[in-house]
C-alpha cells in the first residue's frame, strides 16, 4: 500500500522523465520486493517446468544426452502402455471417491463443531492435527501397522468373531485403506467449511424455523447453497491434491503400486519410470500428462461452477 | 579429517557450507589426490568401510570423503552425479548395472593398472570374469556370493520336523510342508514364504534345466512352457496350503524387516549368502543356510558365485592411478580385510581369506563354508543381465505372480503373458 501511494507521488512537474524511470519509479521497489520470488519462480519452477517440457520429446536415461523423439512417448503412453492406463484408473478411482467423501465428512465435523460449544479451539486443533501429520512417512508406516493381516482392525474384528484379510496387501481393499487415510486427513477442509459456515446469517435460520422448514431442509435450503463457494474451493483444492497423491502409496507399498497395482497411483508410476527405469523423457511427458489433466479438470470446474456455486451478490 | 555424509548430515552440512560461504571461507577441496567414494548399504557397511578409507589415508597422505545411500536411492543419484560430469572417484557397482555404466563410458577401463598399482595375482578367476565387459575389466569384486534358503531352525524344531539339507527337492517343499502346516506351530506358520516372484530362484531353477533366464545377447533364455510350469508348481503349493499366503506375502516389499522369515510367518526363505548375517540380527530363532532347491535328487548347477559387488573408478575421475592403488588397498590389506570381514561377501584373494577366516563369528563362518562348499550345486557364471532386466523383474515377475496368487490369472495365461511382455520391454530397451 505505501509503495502505492509513494509511487503515484505527484510527478506531473517533473518534465522529461523517461518511461522506463516512470516504471521504475512507479513499480521499482515492488518488483525489488518480489525479486527472492521471482527468483525461485524463474530458477527453481518455470525453467526445470520448460526443460522438462523439452525432455518430454527426447529418450533421456540421464547417462547419455537426451535423443530427440518427437511424440513417441505421447503415443507409447496412449497406444502401448498398460501399466499407464492401470495408473490412470487408479488414480481416477482415488480422486473420484477420496474428494467427495472427504469433504462431506469434513462438512459433517465442521457443521457439529458449529453449535458453539465450548472448548472448540481444541477440538479445532485436534481434528485439524491429521493434516498436518497424514502425509508423512510415519503415519504411512502406522497405516500399515494398523491394516495389516494381525493389524488393529483385524484384532478388533476377531472381538465379533471376524476373520478379515489382510487389508493393505490385498488388491480388492488396498486403495480403499489409502481413501480412508486421505479422508482421514479431513482437517483443512474443515477449518474452511468452518469459517464458511460462520458467515452465514443466523437470521436466515431463525426466519426458516418460523416457517416450520426442518433442520434437513434447512440443511439444503439454506446451508448448503450458501456454502457452495467454500464447497467450490474445497473440491479444486483437494482435487488438486488427490491428482498429487504419492507419499502414502510410496511407502505402503514399499514403491511398487502392488499388490497387482493396485495401488500404483499416477505419481508412482512416474516415479517409477525416471528413477527406477531412468527413462526421463517418458517421466516428463508422464507428468506434462498429468498437469493437462489436473488443469482440464480445475477448468471444467470453473466452467460448471456458474450453475451450481452461488456468490453472495 | 574427511568429508562424509548420510542425508542427516547432509542437512547440517548444507547449512554450515552455507554459513561458512557467507563468512567468505571455502573448505579447501582441490588438493592432490583428494577423491570421493560413493556406495550402498547400511552403518554397518559404512563403519567398515571407512575404517579402511581411514587406514589408507593414513598411509598414503591423501584424502578420501565418502557418501553411503540406501540401494533404492542409490542409483538415481550416482545417475544423477554422473549425468552431471560430477561422479565420484571410486564407485560401488553391480553386476546388474556394470555394462550399462561401462557401455557408456562412465566408468573407465582398469587393464592398464594391473600388475602395477592392482595386484590381482590368486584373484578368484570367476570373481574378475564377472567384472569383464567385452573383455575389459571394468570392475573388482569385492567379494563373493550366492543364493542361499535361509532356515529358521528353531521353527522346525517346534514343528517337529528335520529342516531340509542342500539336498531337498522341490517335491519336498510340498511334502515335508504339509507335516509343517499339520504341526500348526506359531499361530499357522508356514514352511515357505511363496517365492514365485523370486527372480534369483526363477534363474536357479532355469538353470537347473538347462537352460538361463537372459541368453549371452540379452534375449529369454527360455518359453512360455517354462514359465507356466513354474506357476504351476507354486500354485499347486499354494493350494496346498504349504506356503504363505497370498495377502500375507505380498506385505512383503522389500526391506528385511517387511519379509515372511522376520515377521515369522514362514521358516524357510529364498536369500543370498551374505545376507544371513543382516537376518540373524533381526531373527531371535538360530538361522541356517541351505541351497536352493533341486529340481529333481541329485540335479544341480543351478547356484553360481556371483560378485556381490564392485568398486569402479569413474571415467570422469582425474586420480585414477591413486584410485586404483585404493582399491588395491581395499581387497589385499591385511588389516584392511579384518575390518571389512566378509560383509560384502567371500574375499576374492586368497591370503585376504585367510587373514579374514579366524576373525569370523559364527553367521559370518556358516556364510563362509556354505559359498566354499558349493559342491555340485555350483554352475557356470551367467552373461551379465540385460538392462531392462530390472525392470522384467519389478514390474512384471512380481506383479504376474501376484496376480497368479490372488486368482486373477492362472498359471496357463501368465506364462505366454510374461513371456510376451518381457520381450516387449527387452526390445524396447534396446
Amino acid at each position: 500500500m505505501t509503495v502505492q501511494n509513494v509511487a503515484t507521488a505527484p510527478q506531473a512537474g517533473v518534465p522529461k522523465t523517461s518511461v522506463w524511470r516512470r516504471i521504475w519509479q512507479q513499480d521499482g521497489p515492488g518488483y525489488l520486493f518480489l525479486l527472492p520470488w521471482f527468483i525461485g519462480f524463474f530458477g527453481l519452477t518455470l525453467g526445470p517446468m520448460i526443460s522438462s517440457l523439452y525432455l518430454s520429446f527426447t529418450h533421456f536415461d540421464l547417462l547419455t544426452a537426451p535423443r530427440w523423439a518427437g511424440v513417441d512417448n505421447y503415443v507409447r503412453m496412449f497406444t502401448n502402455d498398460p501399466k499407464f492406463a492401470a495408473s490412470m484408473r487408479v488414480t481416477m478411482f482415488f480422486v473420484i471417491f477420496s474428494v467427495p467423501l472427504k469433504l462431506a465428512f469434513a462438512l459433517g465435523v465442521a457443521m457439529l463443531l458449529n453449535r458453539g460449544m465450548k472448548g472448540l479451539p481444541l477440538y479445532r486443533a485436534l481434528f485439524y492435527l491429521p493434516s498436518l501429520l497424514g502425509a508423512s512417512v510415519a503415519i504411512a508406516i502406522l497405516w500399515r501397522q494398523i491394516f495389516a493381516g494381525d493389524g488393529l482392525v483385524n484384532k478388533f474384528l476377531s472381538i465379533f468373531g471376524i476373520v478379515g484379510p489382510s487389508w493393505i496387501s490385498n488388491p480388492n481393499y488396498s486403495l480403499w485403506t489409502l481413501i480412508v487415510l486421505a479422508i482421514w486427513q479431513f482437517g483443512s477442509p474443515m477449518i474452511i467449511f468452518l469459517a464458511g459456515l460462520r458467515q452465514i446469517p443466523q437470521d436466515m435460520y431463525e426466519a426458516a424455523s418460523l416457517d416450520g422448514a426442518s433442520k434437513w431442509r434447512q440443511f439444503w435450503k439454506i446451508t448448503l447453497p450458501l456454502l457452495t463457494p467454500v464447497v467450490f474451493f474445497n473440491a479444486i483444492i483437494q482435487t488438486i491434491e488427490a491428482f498429487k497423491s504419492f507419499t502414502p502409496a510410496f511407502i505402503i507399498s514399499g514403491g511398487t503400486g502392488n499388490p497387482i497395482n493396485s495401488t500404483l497411483f499416477y505419481t508412482l508410476y512416474l516415479y517409477q519410470e525416471a528413477f527406477g527405469f531412468f527413462r526421463m523423457g517418458y517421466a516428463s511427458a508422464l507428468a506434462w500428462v498429468l498437469l493437462a489433466l489436473v488443469a482440464v479438470f480445475t477448468a471444467f470446474s470453473f466452467l460448471t461452477s456458474k450453475y451450481w456455486v452461488h456468490y453472495d451478490d | 579429517m574427511t568429508f562424509r555424509m548420510d542425508r542427516r548430515q547432509f542437512l547440517m552440512g548444507t547449512s554450515a557450507l552455507m554459513a561458512l560461504g557467507a563468512a567468505g571461507i571455502g573448505p579447501a577441496w582441490a588438493q592432490a589426490a583428494n577423491m570421493r567414494i560413493i556406495f550402498w548399504g547400511g552403518q554397518s557397511r559404512a563403519d567398515r568401510t571407512y575404517g579402511v578409507t581411514d587406514l589408507f589415508d593414513e598411509a598414503t597422505g591423501s584424502r578420501i570423503d565418502g557418501e553411503f545411500l540406501a540401494w533404492n536411492d542409490y542409483w538415481p543419484k550416482l545417475a544423477t552425479q554422473t549425468a552431471g560430469g560430477n561422479a565420484p572417484d571410486i564407485i560401488q557397482m553391480d553386476y546388474r548395472f556394470i555394462v550399462e555404466y561401462a557401455k557408456r563410458n562412465a566408468i573407465a577401463p582398469l587393464d592398464e593398472f594391473v600388475g602395477g598399482a592392482l595386484q590381482l595375482d590368486g584373484f578368484d578367476e570367476d570373481q574378475l570374469e564377472g567384472g569383464k565387459v567385452d573383455g575389459q575389466l571394468f570392475g573388482i569384486s569385492l567379494g563373493a556370493n550366492t543364493v542361499a534358503t535361509l532356515v529358521n531352525t528353531v521353527a522346525f524344531e517346534e514343528a517337529g520336523i528335520e529342516p531340509p539339507t542342500s539336498d531337498w527337492t522341490y517335491d519336498d517343499i510340498m511334502e515335508k510342508g504339509q507335516a509343517f502346516a499339520e504341526a500348526n506351530i506359531r499361530n499357522g506358520m508356514k514352511m515357505m514364504t511363496d517365492s514365485s516372484g523370486t527372480e534369483p530362484m526363477l534363474d536357479n531353477w532355469l538353470r537347473q534345466k538347462g537352460l538361463q533366464l537372459y541368453t549371452a545377447e540379452g534375449q529369454l533364455g527360455f518359453g512360455a512352457e517354462e514359465m507356466t510350469e513354474w506357476f504351476t508348481i507354486w500354485h499347486n503349493l499354494r493350494e496346498a496350503g504349504v506356503i504363505v499366503s497370498p495377502d500375507n506375502q505380498a506385505l512383503d516389499t522389500g526391506p528385511l524387516e517387511t519379509t515372511g522369515l522376520v515377521t515369522g510367518r514362514a521358516a524357510l526363505m529364498p536369500s543370498n549368502s551374505n545376507q544371513l548375517v543382516g537376518y540373524q540380527a533381526l531373527v531371535p530363532d538360530k538361522l541356517d543356510m541351505i541351497g536352493y532347491p533341486r529340481i529333481s535328487a541329485g540335479s544341480g548347477g543351478g547356484h553360481y558365485r556371483k560378485p556381490s559387488m564392485f568398486f569402479s573408478i569413474a571415467q570422469s575421475s582425474p586420480n585414477k592411478e591413486a584410485a586404483a592403488q585404493f582399491l588395491n588397498f581395499f581387497i589385499s590389506d591385511p588389516e584392511a580385510a579384518k575390518i571389512l570381514g566378509v560383509e560384502r561377501g567371500i574375499p576374492c584373494l586368497p591370503e585376504t581369506r585367510e587373514v579374514v577366516a579366524p576373525t569370523l563369528d559364527e553367521a559370518n563362518q556358516i556364510a563362509l563354508n556354505f559359498v566354499a562348499n558349493l559342491g555340485d550345486l555350483l554352475g557356470p557364471l551367467p552373461p551379465p543381465p540385460p538392462a531392462a532386466a530390472g525392470e522384467i523383474d519389478i514390474s512384471l515377475l512380481r506383479t504376474l505372480s501376484q496376480e497368479v496368487a490372488f486368482g486373477a490369472r492362472t498359471p496357463e495365461d501368465a506364462g505366454p503373458y510374461f513371456v510376451n511382455e518381457a520381450t516387449a520391454i527387452l526390445a524396447r530397451a534396446s
